[in-house]
């Protein structure tokens, strides 16, 4: 009888039919702003589809900024579930007016026996809304997927331990009795590890007798993991380590082994294979291969929930790793401890999850003789770019030799850059700050960054221009606290992760941390007492939910690469979003807002 | 003061009569919203094309319980008309007679009370075809939601333009105009604008 849209699921279930007896069926309802619609505990008697307006689903057992858990507009539909349940176990408020058309719970169930598949949509919506509340609640903030809540305990092995007088024929049998890999044996400052591998070398390459100790056969440098730390963490440690094995030590006792393989069988992806290529590439073509797959590894990992923070952390690992093996096969060995090959940008700072264009620079030993440096350093871009690093628009590489130096030559740069304190200068200064050692003598970089952060540090006037920009986009919230311009939709890098990450950077200078990520410079301010812990938190979480969706867009443009969604990757459209991550979204940006705030604050940026 | 003394003579003749309920006072919380669709603009003249009604209950509006008449074509219809209501010829060949649809439409009002837009506009046309049938007006109260609209728009605007059309106010109030040229659509946004007046004054613009 009115007009309502019924062209959206779960309506495009119901045949017409069933789409005219809603229609016949249905009654409007008008609520005034900050009204409540359905009490907690109140048995459900409609289902609310809301022609126009905003609802809010509010936990009324939450405190403050959480008890927010959803967040409906036009053509969304809620109050199904309570009537499925019995009660409302959220309070739905009416944000601004809204005018709701209300399907009777009689109709309503009536309708869901006679069509299946439109009840099934309202189950299915109740399992998946579970989840993502059990995530959003997950103890300390911590948002994984089930399987990447698995801690190190969970997977690991009891330790086989021999004394440390046993002889190698000894440890040989206990590894067989067992069907182990490898044991741990008892040494002078704790103990050390034996692999198969390690017995053999010994018994057949270097010719010992099976009576000769093992502890001479031990490795004593051990990859040590806590009990309680994430599965996930330990995959990046030996992705970096180039390790199978890590040991799990609890007050300074090995409680148990982790084996690479078991780990595998909890993570059934590709990422170790991806690493594992890697390592073992062993020429350039090898290696190109090996670079193709990441994208695929970073799909699979967002396909199974992995916090972001944890795959950056492993894309970069990976990230270092090709670079670092590319530098290995071109460049001369005898340089290698005399010249530092740095990424600098969002690479330098671990949070560039599909590869963008590459930013990198070489820092050279002073007095280092090294003739044909020009011709090598073009060839490592080259073979960047082969291996599916995009060349960096700015030139910032070290095929430009801008970007290559002495130490001394380095550090005048940075005096200039200071002194001139132009746009063009503190965009330098920002990018160098970030700079993170792949290759070579990572000592040169930590000289050249030390000296950085001694000129700047204590330069208010250096620190507040290098500030500015953190203001030059605004932040896409009215005044009200609703989205603006949903149609067009928001950039998200200039909106939310610029500010963040420079802001971040801006107080990491003028605090001297030396890390480079983001978040780890938000854990190191905290610890400096510069923020407070809750508010580093947020941002982490804000940064971290920009970054997952911009990385959403940026796979859904490697899907179809013909160009059919050619908009910019950084344009988020707030309605492809959920409601729930509209939701977070919002939220993520008034905290943005507030940090542009503290930071105008702090580095006087009003006058400018 | 005329429609007073009219109301006042056509109780006591109806007192005995079937419709006789119809001039009790309404003790209950609903109110029914109309709106008509005519031939033309001169009430003396103009003929009924369709008559939509939709009841009223605190905060909803009941539109799973609304009443929609296309009548039978009437005489003057002709395309000019047509066009003015947005109907095709085809729209109205099944149509109800008049008889018919206005004693549907006396069962579902009963004595509550009416909201319309320009109302008097159109109880003046209904008016003439029931006196001539059944001879009395309908006598339920009346609220005009554009006598309304003008009125709480007249406290925060001292200087007052012309009449507002129905679209502009409804787009003033927020409100979206549902299946805009039906009668029933026009009937339920009339609803919603006397939801939105009453509860509160206009947005200041």
């Amino acid at each position: 009888m009115v007009d309502v849209d019924l062209s959206q699921p779960p309506f495009t279930f119901l045949d017409d039919e069933g789409r005219e007896r809603i229609r016949r069926g249905i009654d409007l309802a008008y609520f005034d702003r900050d009204e409540i619609i359905l009490e907690t505990g109140q048995p459900g008697e409609y289902v609310f589809l809301i022609h126009k307006g905003e609802v809010a689903e509010l936990d009324t057992t939450q405190p403050g900024a959480r008890e927010h858990i959803g967040h409906y507009t036009q053509g969304d539909l809620f109050g199904a579930i309570s009537i499925l349940n019995g009660t409302s176990r959220y309070r739905f408020r009416a944000e601004q007016e809204t005018l709701c058309y209300l399907l009777p719970k009689a109709l309503f169930l009536q309708l869901c026996d006679a069509y299946p598949p439109f009840a099934e949509f309202f189950r299915q919506r109740l399992a998946h809304k579970t989840r993502l509340l059990t995530e959003q609640r997950a103890e300390g903030g911590v948002t994984m997927a089930g399987f990447m809540l698995a801690r190190v305990n969970e997977c690991m092995r009891s330790p086989l331990c021999v004394a440390e007088d046993s002889t190698i024929a000894e440890a040989v049998t206990t590894l067989h009795d067992s069907h182990a890999d490898s044991l741990l044996v008892e040494g002078p400052q704790g103990p050390g590890m034996v692999t198969k591998t390690d017995l053999l070398n010994a018994l057949v390459l270097d010719g010992q007798p099976q009576s000769s100790p093992v502890q001479a056969v031990a490795r004593f440098e051990l990859v040590t993991a806590r009990p309680d730390q994430y599965l996930f963490e330990v995959l990046v440690m030996m992705t970096r380590a180039k390790v199978e094995r890590v040991v799990v030590m609890e007050h300074g006792v090995p409680v148990g082994v982790v084996e690479l393989t078991d780990v595998l069988s909890f993570f059934s992806s590709r990422s170790y294979v991806v690493s594992l290529e890697v390592e073992q590439a062993d020429s350039l073509e090898a290696l190109a291969a090996a670079s193709r797959r990441t994208p695929e590894l970073v799909r699979a990992l967002m396909a199974q929930g992995v916090k972001l923070r944890f795959a950056m952390g492993l894309l970069a690992a990976l990230n270092g790793r090709i670079i670092n093996k590319a530098w290995g096969f071109l460049i001369d060995a005898r340089y290698h401890h005399d010249s530092c090959l740095m990424v600098m940008g969002s690479e330098g700072r671990g949070e560039q999850i599909l590869k963008t264009d590459q930013d990198n620079g070489l820092i050279l030993a002073d007095g280092l003789a090294w003739p044909d440096c020009a011709e090598q350093m073009q060839r490592l871009t080259d073979t960047l770019i082969e291996l599916g690093y995009p060349p960096c628009p700015g030139n910032i590489m070290v095929s430009n030799p801008e970007w290559v130096g002495t130490e001394s030559q380095w550090r005048s740069r940075i005096t200039r850059w200071v002194e001139r304190r132009d746009g063009d200068s503190l965009m330098k200064l920002a990018i160098m700050l970030d700079a993170h050692a792949v290759a070579g003598n990572p000592a040169l970089l930590e000289g050249v960054r030390r000296s950085l952060f001694e000129q700047c540090a204590g330069d208010e006037l250096l620190l507040s221009y290098f500030a500015r920009p953190v203001l030059h986009f605004s932040t896409p919230l009215t005044l009200f606290g609703s989205l603006k311009k949903p149609q067009h939709g928001i950039d998200i890098k200039k909106g939310g992760i610029f500010p963040i990450v420079h802001g971040v950077r801006v107080m990491a200078l003028e605090r001297q941390v030396m890390v480079t990520s983001t978040l780890d410079r938000l854990d190191a301010l905290v610890e400096d007492g510069r923020l407070e812990a809750r508010f580093a938190e947020d941002l982490g979480e804000a940064l971290a939910l920009f970054t997952e969706l911009r990385l959403r867009q940026q796979l859904e443009r490697l899907d179809d690469e013909d160009g059919r969604r050619d908009g910019e990757p950084d344009r988020v459209v707030v309605q492809e979003l959920s409601s729930l991550e509209r939701d977070l979204l919002r939220e993520a940006l008034h905290i943005v807002k507030e940090f542009k705030q503290r930071l105008s604050h702090r580095f006087h940026l009003e006058y400018s | 003061m005329l429609r007073a003394l009219r109301r006042a003579a056509d109780r006591r003749r109806q007192a005995h009569g079937d419709y006789a309920w119809l001039f009790y006072p309404y003790t209950g919380d609903e109110l029914v919203a109309i709106d008509c669709q005519t031939t033309g603009q001169d009430p003396r003249s103009a003929e009924l094309v369709s008559i939509a009604a939709v009841r009223l209950r605190g905060d909803r509006v009941l539109t799973s319980d609304s009443l929609d008449l296309r009548l039978r074509r009437p005489a003057s219809l002709d395309s000019e008309a047509l066009r003015l209501c947005g109907l095709r010829r085809v729209d109205l060949v099944d149509g109800e007679s008049l008889d018919q649809a206005l004693v549907r439409l006396l069962d579902f009002v009963g004595n509550r009370p009416l909201v319309g837009w320009h109302l008097d506009h159109a109880l003046a046309i209904l008016n003439r075809e029931l006196r001539g049938r059944l001879g009395f007006d309908l006598p339920n109260a009346r609220i005009d939601v554009a006598q309304e609209y003008l009125r709480q728009r007249r406290r925060s605007h001292l200087e007052l333009g012309r009449q507002p059309r129905f679209e502009q106010v409804a787009e003033g109030l927020g409100l979206p105009v549902m299946g805009p040229h039906t009668a029933l659509g026009n009937a339920v946004t009339t609803a919603l604008m006397h939801l939105r007046l009453s509860r509160g004054a206009l947005p200041v613009p």
